[in-house]
């Protein structure tokens, strides 16, 4: 796993580095500058503006004679977002690889319990799952579109990344608006439990929510995953808006109107795609008897009380033994176990 | 080597729109897609000019930057083209271009755009030159048969040309030359009118 | 139904498929080298003509295939454009810029640039169609024929042949035109008439009244010559766009100031040095005003006035009442603007007069026209190279039609209507004089100097008011009997004024008979059941013939592929129905006939045997395929060749070319130039008006052409002349006989011409201009408010004319409309003009795909203060009210274009009625891609006091939103 998210790493690194070579600081594109009517062009060009005029051709856009938003949205693309988001990947991936290193695998202090508790139903887990599903296939694809220009043309040619691409946009631009009804399906499960009791979340927070040494108070859910809950909302509702957006392109938005919620949409996107990292870490390899809870929606007393004992306390009633065939050890843990 | 370019002469251009037909014409392009069109600016008004426009083949192309699949190229003559058996129809291009020069057959939800296309400097496309596929994706090829785009060859007034960029300059100082005084004088009593 | 198959979808699918080699490989090396071999020789040319070559074919060039190069001429307009049209196992799949054409170098406007897709036509009426019961229903021809022929015969007998109107086209080629005039003739009416009487007629009645021949004077191509151009009521920017080129040229290389007079900032103006913006229909003001001063400063040239004008003294009387102030009163252009642009036009001689229908669709079209000829008289800029009266015509083939006398006035060659026409055409074509007048309705319906005259002898109805034809009372009209069939033989009804009272018209009509590649606005506009004919006509690209442009100059084109689905050419569905109405016999006399289809050749060689008058009989067919074979060694500038077969030509031999084919008379490119010899194509003013009046003399003082023996103005040539001059004996026996007793008009063997022309002289002798026309209602033209006028304060000072009881055939009311005052009501000047995407009436180029994409509404251009008044938004759709309450809706598009107080609607719309979308009434599939109001549906009533042409630039309306 170490070896994988390293090589990941300074792929995505070296991918930013080499984006930065290949475009050097761009200027406007080079026109014929003795050009009959050259004035009138440089004229029209100086300018901050969209120059309009009147045209026959009725496609959007097509009355306005140089779209000076282009090139804003050129240098936004080229500069910033692909060598930006690239590293973003590469330093939260090397964040979370770090704190591996230095804190390895966090096992329950007590050993399992044998005991186990409800945590999330079944309609719960369905509407995570969901998201969680459509959230990789729509993080995948639209990074494909991205950054694939970059990395998986040299692995699978031209024509190769030409059909995954297509792949990729046909997936992200049809579950896209799937997707919003997962989330919103989820955040109505979910909300009343996240809303924020800010005392207890904010000792929480203070005490690096108990990750180095003192124990922290937790609730249903801590801090941190409030947080995650809020973020994945709000930013998410960003993405949900602008991709429906830049998704239905039949309201005659102008070209500036899609540039703007690209840009929207691109920054949400990523940021959700960083923190999503750190939520699936911690949710599947970084605490032992986590990623089960997901799966079976059981969690073990001892990972309750140790993880979110104000919650424990108000359910340990519903304390029932494990039964047999479901006391798996999850994957993950064995691994890590065995290679740390 | 050539560096095919278009300039538009915005004191001869008349917005009479030949060099749009004649495209539609040679490329059979549908309705909705139009690979040149001609904008005029200040319509109706003292100062009125137009200029035909359509893909300038930039040097250092937007579309092509931008392009998430990387389907464009600049062939020896400058020309800038692109495949479209690669193009995902993201409509980037679009976005980039200065010129609004991408144009797709669609604009329906779900982001289908269809292809991108756009003018070719009537020069086709990846396809073996002059085949029937490269006809039915972009149009003819008329640089493989050693004739300019049709636009510009049909241009009413000759106002817009096509060519090589330095044969194109000449062109445009003899007539620069040639206009002398007049071309500073016009709308002397323009800027007069009544109503 | 083997012709069915071709349509337009099988031609887009299997275009790409050939595509692999023959398509453009096929081209290549030809291709290449012309064009390559013109570059290098055409470095001249460079700085106005786009470099054709810059780069070496690098391409694989495939040798053969079976690609055709077919030659051939826009359809669209005057200009005339040449075409190169690739033809692919009878598939037009190419079409290629003819850079070695003299007048356009390759160069098109929006509708030549895609005249390819006449191969498509996908809207085109496909077959003979009737209406049963409201329904369309698809017939055979010989069904069509049969039924149209009996209907016929039965109007014939109850009202007489008078009932029927024969309603031709300028898309005719010269020859369809020629024949539909013979065939009118034949069928015994004068009742002939087609859209040169809406376009042109007052320009050719004025023009031909002034100097002696009603056409253009010089070329496109001569305005390179021009050292200054006026426009006025012309927009060749959209309405002959290519003709732009050659006025860029002067106004680059000559530094020419371009000058434009008009109501509306139009896309010509915005090219202008100096605009005018006047009030509608107020042209004869602006000109006088521009004369006023003129003459203050003395700039008319003296000399030439002296020795080739009469009347220019009572010219001067009436533009003395045009001073600055009274010039701004009536047209609201300020002194100083006026003043500019006379000085421009005196300062830079030559200087080209160019106008177009603003000026001619007046009440007072004919003042107007004629104005300008005094302006240009004045300044003494007509008879040379560069300046001239150069009006732009319309239609493709209009001069031809013109010319060829599709006109309920004349016969072909504007010989008029009298007994010695009739007998001249009746020589001509071989019959007996009696038999072509025993075709008439033997009444008399008309009386001129108190003595009867029969109907054979008098003016039609003009096709503008034809609807009264049908819906003025029977006792009002002077023929027998109202119209009781139409033939709309290439004619759109929506460029005509009066739509609802045309569409009422067409109601009250027993038949209609349409024939045209498209159903036209006629199909729908009319509330019938039963009782219209639609009779598939064959494109001009479909078939071939001769076609004169503006400049005179006869093309030759080929044709380019097969008529579509079950369409034919005109002039084979004309030997149908004369075959059907028994006068097959006479009308092809001397025309061979292969199957149905009269020999085009022979057609244009009996036309060359009979039109003297204006020297249509130089060019025959065989010359004019050697000009379309050689157009490339033609000059851009002068249209000479030099060098090659046609040597010494001027292109298309432009009228008149004198004499017998076989005198190889080479044209003559600009009319009146007495610096050229007559027999290299110069001329003097003719002497049409007689030789003196009241004493003074009307010949030419002190001017002749070059080569003349006699050093003077001399009258018109005839067998008395000759005589007279001791010249008789230089003609051969053989023309001795034919000439005897004729004169240059009538002589059959063309001697006198010969002769005249050998001695240096214009067979229609030399005499002044006038530039006071005696026999017109305004003998000088006057200014005259228009029918439906906004300034009221002006109507008693510059009063219209007192209505007519009997005026061609009609009453026509003037006075009686004036009196009554509608600007309280409609306060709003309503114009109406051209867009270069459509022409004309746009059916056929509304039904090409490529040209409808790019107009897609109709429109009406509303100036930013009216609309505010009214509370009208860009983009509305809006009620437009013509005076006369009729109304169309349209959209508002609030431009400074127009003036405040002025609406402009285009006129290329149809298919709907006052509100009503009428696409349910189409044919299946033939409806043209956009529809929309037809403007002329607003507007109202008002005739030129000469022609009656239509009024149709000036009146008024409400507009209000919808
Ligand atoms: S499509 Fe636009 S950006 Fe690309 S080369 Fe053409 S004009 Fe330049
Ligand atoms: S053809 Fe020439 S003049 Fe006409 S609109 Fe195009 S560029 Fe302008
Ligand atoms: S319509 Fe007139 S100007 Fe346009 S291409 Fe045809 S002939 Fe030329």
């Amino acid at each position: 796993m170490r070896v994988h998210t390293l090589l990941m790493m300074v792929c995505l690194l070296l991918v930013g580095f080499q984006l930065q070579a290949a475009d050097p600081p761009s200027k406007p594109p080079e026109l014929s500058s003795i050009a009959p009517g050259a004035e009138l062009w440089r004229d029209v060009r100086q300018r901050d503006q969209d120059v309009t005029g009147t045209t026959q051709v009725r496609s959007p856009g097509a009355d306005v004679l140089i779209n000076v938003s282009g090139q804003a949205w050129r240098e936004y693309r080229m500069q910033e977002l692909i060598p930006l988001s690239g590293a973003a990947i590469a330093i939260v991936l090397f964040v979370i690889l770090l704190f591996r290193l230095v804190r390895g695998r966090i096992m329950l202090e007590n050993g399992r319990s044998g005991l186990r508790i409800l945590r999330f139903t079944t309609n719960q887990r369905v509407a995570h799952w969901a998201t969680a599903i459509l959230f990789s296939i729509l993080g995948l694809t639209g990074l494909t579109l991205l950054l694939g220009r970059s990395f998986l043309i040299p692995v699978f040619g031209a024509e190769g990344f030409g059909t995954i691409a297509a792949g990729a946009k046909f997936l992200h631009d049809y579950l896209g608006p799937v997707f919003v009804f997962a989330l919103t399906w989820l955040f109505v499960l979910f909300v009343r439990d996240n809303i924020p009791s800010p005392k207890v979340d904010l000792q929480w927070l203070l005490k690096g929510g108990g990750l180095f040494g003192k124990h922290a108070h937790a609730p249903r859910y801590n801090a941190g995953e409030k947080l995650w809950f809020w973020l994945a909302s709000i930013v998410g509702l960003a993405v949900i808006i602008s991709g429906l957006v830049l998704d239905f392109p039949i309201f005659g938005q102008t070209r500036s109107t899609m540039e703007f919620y690209h840009w929207v949409h691109s920054i949400a996107a990523i940021v959700l795609i960083v923190v999503s990292f750190g939520h699936i870490y911690m949710g599947t390899a970084a605490l032992e008897a986590t990623f089960e809870v997901m799966q079976t929606g059981y969690c073990d007393s001892n990972w309750a009380k140790e993880h979110h004992d104000l919650w424990y306390d108000e359910v340990k009633d519903s304390e029932e033994p494990v039964p047999q065939q479901q006391a798996q050890p999850d994957p993950g843990a064995r691994q890590s176990t065995d290679s740390a | 080597m050539a560096r095919m370019k278009f300039y538009c002469d915005a004191e001869r251009c008349i917005e009479c729109n030949a060099c749009v037909t004649a495209c539609k014409n040679e490329h059979e392009i549908p309705w909705g897609v139009n690979r040149r069109r001609v904008v005029t600016i200040k319509d109706g008004e003292p100062g009125e000019r137009s200029l035909s426009v359509a893909c300038m083949h930039c040097s250092d192309a937007p579309c092509a930057a931008v392009c998430p699949v990387d389907c464009f190229y600049t062939t020896g003559d400058g020309i800038v083209l692109h495949d479209k058996d690669i193009c995902i129809g993201c409509g980037y291009c679009f976005y980039a271009c200065p010129f609004g020069a991408p144009q797709f057959p669609e604009a329906a939800a779900f982001s289908s755009r269809g292809k991108m296309d756009k003018c070719t400097f009537c020069a086709g496309g990846p396809e073996e030159d002059q085949s029937s596929d490269e006809y039915k994706k972009y149009g003819r090829n008329r640089i493989s048969e050693g004739k300019l785009p049709l636009c510009a060859e049909m241009c009413s007034t000759k106002a817009l040309l096509a060519g090589d960029g330095d044969v194109l300059s000449d062109i445009y100082r003899k007539r620069v030359i040639n206009r002398g005084a007049s071309a500073f004088e016009w709308g002397v009593n323009n800027s007069k009118i009544p109503g | 139904m083997k012709k069915l198959t071709r349509t337009s979808h099988d031609v887009q699918q299997s275009a790409p498929e050939q595509a692999t080699s023959p398509v453009p490989g096929a081209l290549s090396r030809r291709a290449f080298l012309k064009n390559s071999s013109l570059m290098a020789g055409g470095a001249a040319l460079a700085t106005t003509v786009s470099p054709v070559m810059m780069k070496k074919a690098d391409a694989a060039v495939t040798s053969g295939g079976k690609t055709e190069e077919i030659k051939t001429i826009c359809t669209h307009c005057s200009v005339g454009c040449g075409i190169i049209a690739e033809v692919q196992n009878g598939v037009w799949t190419g079409q290629e810029p003819a850079f070695d054409h003299p007048f356009n170098k390759g160069a098109h406007c929006a509708k030549g640039a895609s005249i390819r897709e006449h191969g498509h036509g996908e809207r085109r009426l496909k077959y003979p169609t009737k209406l049963v019961d409201g329904k369309w229903q698809k017939i055979s021809w010989d069904q069509a024929i049969d039924e149209i022929g009996d209907k016929l015969l039965e109007i014939r007998k109850t009202s007489g042949p008078d009932s029927v109107y024969w309603l031709g086209s300028a898309k005719h080629s010269n020859e369809q035109a020629y024949l539909f005039r013979k065939f009118a003739a034949m069928w015994g009416t004068n009742n002939v008439d087609h859209q040169a009487r809406i376009c042109h007629s007052t320009t050719v009645a004025g023009v031909a009244n002034t100097w002696g021949y009603g056409a253009m004077t010089n070329s496109y191509n001569d305005i390179h010559f021009s050292k200054a151009i006026l426009m006025i009521g012309s927009n060749p920017t959209e309405a002959h766009p290519v003709a732009l080129q050659h006025i860029f040229k002067a106004k680059e290389e000559n530094n020419a100031p371009v000058i434009v007079i008009d109501p509306r900032y139009t896309r010509t103006a915005a090219h202008a040095n100096h605009y005018l913006k006047i009030r509608p229909g107020t042209d004869v003001a602006i000109i006088w005003g521009m004369m006023w001063h003129i003459f203050e400063n003395n700039w008319q040239d003296k000399e030439f006035i002296r020795q080739r004008v009469y009347g220019m003294a009572d010219v001067m009387k009436e533009v003395k009442k045009w001073n600055p102030a009274e010039v701004e009163r009536v047209t609201g252009v300020p002194e100083a603007q006026v003043y500019e642009a006379t000085k421009a036009m005196a300062d830079n001689r030559p200087g080209t007069f160019i106008w177009c229908m603003g000026g001619t669709q007046h009440t007072i079209g004919n003042n107007n026209t004629r104005a300008y000829c005094a302006f240009q008289l004045a300044l003494g800029n007509m008879g040379v190279s560069g300046g001239g009266a150069n009006i732009f015509r319309g239609h493709d083939n209009v001069q031809g039609a013109t010319d060829l006398g599709v006109l309920s006035n004349t016969l072909p060659g504007y010989y008029g209507l009298s007994a010695g026409s009739w007998k001249h055409w009746s020589r001509v074509w071989g019959l007996d004089y009696e038999w072509v007048k025993g075709q008439f309705d033997d009444g008399s319906y008309e009386q001129s100097k108190g003595k009867d005259v029969h109907v054979m002898n008098t003016k039609g109805i003009p096709v503008s008011r034809w609807i009264d034809g049908v819906l003025e009372d029977k006792a009002n009209i002077a023929q027998k009997d109202n119209l009781k069939a139409m033939f709309f033989w290439g004619h759109a009804p929506n460029s005509q004024t009066r739509g609802v009272e045309q569409k009422k018209a067409m109601d009250g009509l027993e038949m209609m008979v349409i024939v045209d590649p498209y159903p036209t606005a006629s199909a729908v506009m009319p509330d019938r059941k039963d009782g219209i004919y639609l009779l598939p006509a064959a494109t001009q690209m479909e078939t071939y013939g001769s076609v004169t442009a503006s400049n005179r100059s006869f093309q030759w084109r080929s044709k380019v592929i097969d008529p579509m689905f079950e369409s034919l050419p005109d002039h084979t569905i004309m030997y149908k129905m004369a075959k059907k109405l028994g006068l097959d016999e006479q009308l092809f006399k001397n025309i061979a006939v292969n199957g149905e289809e009269p020999l085009v050749e022979d057609i244009l060689r009996e036309i060359n045997s009979g039109m003297w008058t204006i020297g249509y009989t130089g060019q025959s067919p065989e010359r004019l395929k050697k000009h379309q074979e050689n157009w490339g060694t033609f000059d851009y500038d002068t249209l000479k060749a030099e060098g090659g077969p046609a040597n010494g030509d001027f292109y298309g031999l432009p009228w008149p070319s004198w004499g017998t084919p076989e005198m190889n008379h080479p044209g003559t490119p600009n009319l009146y130039d007495t610096s050229k010899s007559v027999a290299d194509g110069g001329l003097t003013f003719r002497a049409r008006f007689g030789v003196e009046r009241d004493g003074v003399n009307l010949l030419a003082e002190g001017s002749f052409g070059k080569d003349s023996e006699i050093k003077d103005g001399y009258p018109e040539f005839s067998d008395k002349v000759l005589k007279k001059l001791g010249w008789w004996d230089d003609l051969t026996a053989d023309e001795k006989a034919a000439a005897e007793g004729k004169n240059w008009k009538t002589d059959l063997s063309g001697g006198i011409q010969r002769v005249a022309i050998k001695h240096g002289c214009s067979p229609f002798g030399n005499a002044k201009a006038r530039a006071m026309v005696w026999t017109f209602p305004d003998p000088v033209p006057i200014h005259r408010e228009p029918l439906y006028t906004s300034r009221r304060d002006l109507v008693e000072k510059y009063p219209t004319y007192e209505d007519r009881k009997s005026f061609w055939r009609l009453p026509t009311r003037y006075k009686s409309i004036q009196d009554k005052d509608f600007s309280k009501e409609y306060p709003i000047i309503l114009t109406s003009g051209r867009l270069v995407e459509y022409e004309g009436g746009g059916d056929e180029t509304r039904s090409n795909a490529w040209l409808a994409e790019l107009q897609q509404d109709m429109f009406v251009e509303i100036h930013p203060r009216d609309a505010n008044d009214a509370g009208i938004k860009d983009g509305d759709d809006v009620w437009v009210e013509g005076a006369e309450a009729s109304k169309v809706k349209v959209k508002a598009m609030i431009t400074r274009r127009v003036g405040s107080g002025v609406a402009f609607m285009p006129f290329h719309f149809a298919g709907h009625m006052q509100g009503e979308n009428l696409l349910d009434k189409y044919p299946e599939g033939a409806a043209p891609y956009v529809l929309g109001e037809a403007a002329n549906t607003a507007f109202t009533y008002g005739y030129d006091s000469v022609t009656q042409m239509q009024e149709s630039k000036c009146s008024l309306c409400r507009i209000t939103k919808a």
